[in-house]
């Protein structure tokens, strides 16, 4: 093979990688609104915050959200939501684990970690977040709940 | 939840460890298009593949990139803002053997740039990790373990 076809091959190998990086770049952690969303049903969740089973949905707004043992950012985005829900009374976060629930990731169709559920204060789907959310992300879909 | 969780590695280590990789693998893949120097490729494919094993199994800390950067790189960086779970990159290391394997396999049952279409599929991997700090084997583990591909804990 002559050695530029091989440097063009090279180079769209490159070029391939760093679109799908600009690509992922893009679309991860952004919210997408979620019509009609289903009402989350605590009793099938099983989820445990402290210790203690969750029987309650927030006062306005509950975020849930999806992790797995193999998973490089759930920690962090863990963590920017339990700050967010320090700071207000109305908001609840939830982190449940499917790592050995792969009902619930069927159920939600969790393709990817971490997938955050904005809920209203109902306990009904209103936006889906896939991959780790910026801050600014999860204050807007917040605000539509009024918190 | 029922395991504790190990102790906390530095984030930018794995990533260190994606770009040798990610330029091995270009090396590989560049080799590998020519009949001239495929066997080269072949054995550098083998020698990653080595280095991918020791990562599944033994971790990354204990990985000569892992080590490298401990040594020489991170005492020149400021302290990591956090530390991430070591699982996640060990996992990636499999999916990277595994996929090195295929190509090791396609070579030895005389599949024409088989070592190429495995480094080249696993450059993307190594390369979205090192300059995009996106992890493709973790995105995976969901899907594999939904599909019931493997099982695990």
């Amino acid at each position: 093979m002559p050695f530029e076809t091989k440097l063009a091959l090279i180079a769209a190998l490159i070029g391939v990688a760093a679109l799908a990086g600009i690509y992922w770049k893009a679309q991860t952690g952004r919210a997408k609104l979620v019509k009609s969303g289903e009402l989350v049903d605590l009793a099938k969740l099983q989820a445990t915050k402290n210790g203690k089973p969750v029987t309650k949905f927030g006062r306005k707004a509950t975020v849930l959200q999806f992790s797995t043992e193999v998973c490089s950012q759930c920690k962090q985005t863990a963590r920017l939501l339990s700050e967010v829900e320090a700071k207000h009374q109305d908001l609840l976060h939830i982190e449940v684990d499917v790592t050995n629930r792969l009902d619930l990731a069927a159920h939600f169709k969790v393709l990817q970690t971490p997938t955050t559920l904005v809920l209203d204060s109902s306990g009904r789907v209103k936006a889906r977040i896939g991959g780790a959310p910026k801050p600014a992300t999860v204050q807007a879909e917040l605000a539509k709940l009024e918190i | 939840m029922t395991k504790p969780t190990p102790a906390g590695i530095d984030p930018r280590g794995p990533r260190f460890g994606a770009s040798i990789t990610s330029v091995l693998l270009l090396i590989t893949v560049f080799l590998g298009l020519d009949a001239a120097t495929v066997d080269a490729a072949f054995y550098l494919l083998v020698a990653i593949s080595a280095l991918f094993a020791i990562g599944a199994i033994f971790g990354l800390s204990k990985h000569p990139y892992g080590l490298l950067f401990k040594k020489f790189v991170r005492p020149r960086l400021s302290a990591p803002t956090e530390l991430e779970d070591p699982r996640p990159p060990k996992f990636a290391q499999a999916v990277g053997l595994f996929v090195a394997s295929v190509g090791i396999l396609l070579h030895l049952s005389g599949v024409e740039f088989g070592v190429a279409y495995a480094a080249g599929a696993a450059f993307i991997a190594a390369f979205l990790n090192a300059a995009f700090a996106y992890c493709l084997g973790c995105q995976m583990y969901l899907g594999l373990k939904r599909l019931g591909l493997f099982r695990r804990g």
